[in-house]
């Protein structure tokens, strides 16, 4: 197993403690913690949880005061009847009020990145959110996000796949993102039901559509297990979701109304009960109450296109944007053998992790601006708190954090990470977080590397060793001839000491894990 | 030589033979650049309902499909109706939200092209855009293809930014060009954080260009070095960061007006440009249409009259094709919205534009004529539009649609 590329790639970089116990054989061991994880048993993030305070600012209006402050998190073990409230008819709040839910889950994000214990779960929970994508960004989304993130995507991170899927279906902010909440018999709203087949599960390469409506044409359909999806299927798995809805209040027909919790809810008088056809299944008309749609989840979550389309992407985020075909193979196999287990998305990952083809795929991955601002936060040690300034950053750097606005998800492939706007503000992250340029904690480069006594040279290694875990005579080279000052002259500087480490930071190798 | 570049053109094409020419590339080479009009690409993400955008508002089975709050109505003032249309019995017509576009159309500088789109018959987004990001015709070319049709066009011109992407990333059409900038806007430091020595170092530890990232590396130093040369500035000094003082009416088209603002200032820069792409979301409208789909118009509309204005000012010569990846369904759900449809309905606006008419075929809404009887056929295969639009800026196609051997000309362009 390589051990240093396990903390690169299942954890967001090593810390020096991680990286110790691991380097001294515990590769395997570390992993096996990292895939059973106990999230009560986190004492140094869950302190930092309790302390941390994200500022507040609006100004004042017609129908609000304004508010400038520092504040805890509030909305992180909210339930969903509490913070659609939110967003109640009429009633007018500020936008950083309503944006606040949004704001704390990518603040505790951030938070977890980078001091979490269960790294693994974190990386995974990442993985899951652009996989399960929903624009948190739009308010209406938002409100219900710490609820997405608590009890669908982190519930499940490395749990059993068909139970993520449904919690998905059935969630607020799903439910809201791709319409499905008002999905009606008789002209039912596909959105869900496409991004269902089309991303959440089988995936665009199983998507037939040259074969529009001859579903009999599909390969395998006349054997009842079609390679793929068409149009037709999409239809008619839109007919199986309608009636599956939230309460928000809306009109159920004549005087009666939902209530509004937020919470998921199924309409008969909405559902569509008569009889259909998805992917080559017969589903008999008048079914019990959401049978339907649950009959969708389980021919789309354990369909073989959807474990190679799944497999693909771990081996993707996990190996390379081109993993080699017998990985994804061996991948597909153990997530099919798997499929009724509760630990079934860590046994992949297993596979994945002692596998050859991740063991050689060193340098392969760019890191994604999350992934480079944790590795380098965990690498430096700066003491850490997440501030808007910071958020705003990685948006610009392309991730903004939850705010994809279509549902595929932040782009998982190197190409998008490379441009000349992607690479110029992946430099003023590292740059911002070394000079502090956001208050997100001060850096002392002397604390826990070297004095002011050490010369240049002697204090460029000391961190390069210490972020790159060897000696690199080339960025050396480089960091010197740009420095300033004579290789061994002492280095007393504060900014300039700061500066140099920065630099490790934003070199073409420190881009990559 | 006495037939002109234009003439020649015109003569290969019409015979058919403009890909496989190889005398084209190296005339068009001949011939500075400089005064061609710039190239805009605007992606309307999400696809947009070219049924209500272009509406054939007198049209039975238009009718028939849709409440009124999801279609043009056959009423009210003249100004929204389309002279010289497809199809004189539909009634096209403008949405009542689009006034600045019905305006550009009477005053010729906008033409609309309908049931327009790619021959796939995918219903995804995603494969659909990325279709016609890479200029090519089905699904299955999609793994096969790495580069983006601007990308293949710009791939060797002379400029040090040749391509700009108005995005957070550089947009996979552009893919392929190593001299495209990306950045959101033009209206903000462009410096790399820790100035001189930063880039010093940064060039260094790059300079063998073995790795992607230090390529990467490299190609953004060097687009930072020509914005800083040739960045607009203020009298004090500073980089201008204004957009427009609002004299040309920005105002009300949101984030695309940022994106528009900034390829006219960068237009205005002695970069090389010659093409530069951008977005404007939220066109999905599977639900709640009738509001939202208003005020995605109200901003297109506002944005395109401002940008207009911008270029004139500045005498650069452009010409934009606004794009979708299609059109949406005929009939609306029961969700106050449309589902994801085929046909689609483009603009192109711009001072080589043959202007105030409608291009392409109407296919009508008859049963029989939809496609699978559920949506707007595709009768113009949208490479002929890209196809034509790079050959009045200037831009050899032959390497962006390497399937399309031959087609007539739409003749967009004067």
């Amino acid at each position: 197993m390589s051990d240093q590329l396990l903390l690169s790639r299942f954890a967001f970089g090593p810390t020096p403690n991680t990286y110790n116990s691991v380097m001294q054989g515990g590769g395997k061991k570390w992993l096996e913690e990292q895939l059973e994880p106990r999230l009560q048993d986190d004492s140094k993030c869950q302190e930092r949880h309790a302390d941390f305070k994200l500022r507040i600012r609006y100004e004042e209006s017609a129908d609000w005061k304004s508010a400038d402050e520092m504040r805890s998190f509030q909305y992180l073990d909210t339930p969903i009847s509490d913070l659609i409230q939110l967003n109640q008819p009429g009633k007018k709040l500020p936008g950083p009020e309503k944006n606040r839910p949004l704001m704390e889950v990518v603040s505790a994000t951030l938070i977890r990145a980078v001091y979490s214990k269960w790294q693994t779960h974190e990386v995974m929970c990442d993985f899951w959110h652009n996989h399960f994508n929903v624009n948190a960004w739009d308010p209406n989304i938002g409100l219900g996000l710490p609820v997405y993130d608590r009890e669908v995507i982190r519930k499940h991170a490395l749990g059993n796949f068909r139970e993520l899927v449904e919690g998905v279906a059935k969630s607020y902010c799903m439910q809201t993102y791709l319409n499905n909440r008002s999905s009606k018999a008789g002209a039912p709203n596909e959105n869900y039901a496409r991004e269902l087949f089309e991303l959440h599960t089988l995936g665009k390469k199983a998507y037939l559509n040259n074969l529009y409506n001859k579903w009999r044409d599909v390969p395998g359909a006349r054997q009842g297990s079609p390679e793929g999806f068409i149009d037709q299927d999409v239809y008619e798995a839109a007919r199986a979701f309608t009636g599956w809805t939230i309460e928000d209040g809306a009109n159920i027909g004549g005087k009666a109304t939902l209530p509004r919790t937020g919470r998921f809810t199924y309409v008969e008088s909405w559902h569509d009960n008569y009889q259909k056809r998805i992917l080559a299944q017969e589903i008999d008309p008048y079914q019990a109450a959401l049978s339907d749609g649950n009959k969708v989840l389980n021919f789309a979550a354990f369909h073989h296109a959807t474990a190679k389309h799944l497999c693909e992407k771990l081996c993707i985020r996990f190996i390379s944007d081109k993993p080699p075909r017998s990985i994804v193979e061996s991948s597909t196999k153990v997530w099919k053998a798997n499929q009724n287990k509760s630990d079934q998305i860590a046994c992949v990952l297993r596979h994945i992790a002692e596998s050859k083809e991740f063991q050689n795929s060193a340098g392969e991955k760019v890191k994604k601006p999350l992934e480079l601002t944790a590795s380098y936060l965990r690498g430096t040690g700066i003491e850490f708190n997440p501030t808007e300034g910071l958020i705003h950053e990685l948006s610009a750097a392309g991730q903004k954090l939850y705010g994809w606005p279509a549902p595929n998800g932040h782009p998982e492939k190197s190409a998008y990470w490379l441009s000349s706007n992607t690479m110029r503000r992946r430099w003023s992250l590292v740059y911002g977080l070394t000079m502090n340029t956001w208050k997100t904690g001060s850096f002392d480069p002397f604390l826990r590397r070297g004095s002011q006594l050490m010369t240049t040279k002697g204090f460029t290694d000391s961190w390069i060793e210490e972020l790159m875990h060897r000696q690199n005579s080339v960025l050396e080279g480089a960091i010197l001839n740009n420095a300033g000052i004579p290789a061994d002259t002492p280095i007393k500087n504060l900014d300039l000491a700061r500066k140099l480490v920065a630099w490790i930071g934003m070199s073409p190798e420190y881009q990559v894990s | 030589m006495t037939i002109s570049r234009r003439d020649f053109l015109k003569a290969s094409l019409s015979a058919g033979c403009f890909s496989l020419c190889p005398s084209i590339a190296s005339l068009s080479y001949a011939e500075g650049y400089d005064n061609k009009p710039l190239l805009i690409v605007l992606f309307l993400r999400g696809g947009a309902d070219g049924l209500s955008l272009v509406a054939p508002s007198a049209d039975s089975d238009y009718i028939a499909a849709r409440s009124s709050e999801l279609r043009v109505l056959d009423e009210g003032d003249s100004n929204g109706i389309l002279s010289n249309s497809l199809d004189s019995r539909a009634g096209f017509r403008f949405n009542p939200n689009a006034t600045s576009l019905s305006e550009l159309y009477r005053g010729k500088r906008l033409a609309v092209l309908h049931a327009v789109g790619i021959l796939d018959a995918t219903r995804s987004h995603f494969v659909a855009q990325e279709i016609i990001e890479k200029g090519i015709n089905e699904e299955g070319l999609l793994s096969r293809t790495d580069t983006g049709w601007l990308g293949r066009a710009i791939s060797g011109s002379q400029g040090a930014i040749t391509g700009y992407s108005a995005t957070a990333s550089t947009d996979i059409s552009l893919y392929g060009s190593n001299t495209v900038l990306a950045a959101p806007d033009m209206f903000s430091n462009f410096d790399v954080p820790g100035g001189q020595s930063t880039r010093g170092f940064l060039g260094d530890i790059s300079k063998n260009s073995k790795s992607s990232t230090e390529v990467a590396t490299l190609n953004t130093l060097n687009i930072i070095a020509t914005i800083n040369r040739d960045q607009v500035r203020e009298a004090s000094g500073r980089a201008s960061n204004k957009t427009d003082n609002g004299q040309f009416g920005y105002d009300g088209s949101g984030e695309l007006g940022r994106g528009l603002s900034s390829i006219a200032k960068l237009s205005s820069m002695d970069a090389g440009l010659k093409v530069a792409v951008l977005d404007h979301g939220g066109w999905d409208t599977h639900e709640g249409q009738a509001y939202r789909f208003s005020n995605q118009v109200k901003q297109l509309s506002i944005g395109l009259a401002a940008f207009d204005q911008d270029m004139r000012s500045r005498n650069r010569k452009y010409n934009m094709i606004v794009m979708t990846e299609f059109g949406r369904r005929l009939q609306s759900n029961k969700s106050g919205g449309t589902d994801h449809g085929h046909g689609a309905c483009w603009l192109v606006l711009g001072d080589s534009v043959r202007g105030g008419q409608m291009y392409g075929k109407w296919p009508g809404l008859k049963n029989e004529a939809l496609d699978h009887g559920v949506d707007l056929a595709v009768t113009t295969d949208y490479r002929m539009v890209l196809n034509e639009s790079l050959l009045v800026s200037g831009l050899n196609p032959a390497s962006s649609f390497p399937e399309l051997r031959k087609s007539e000309l739409l003749r967009l362009y004067a």
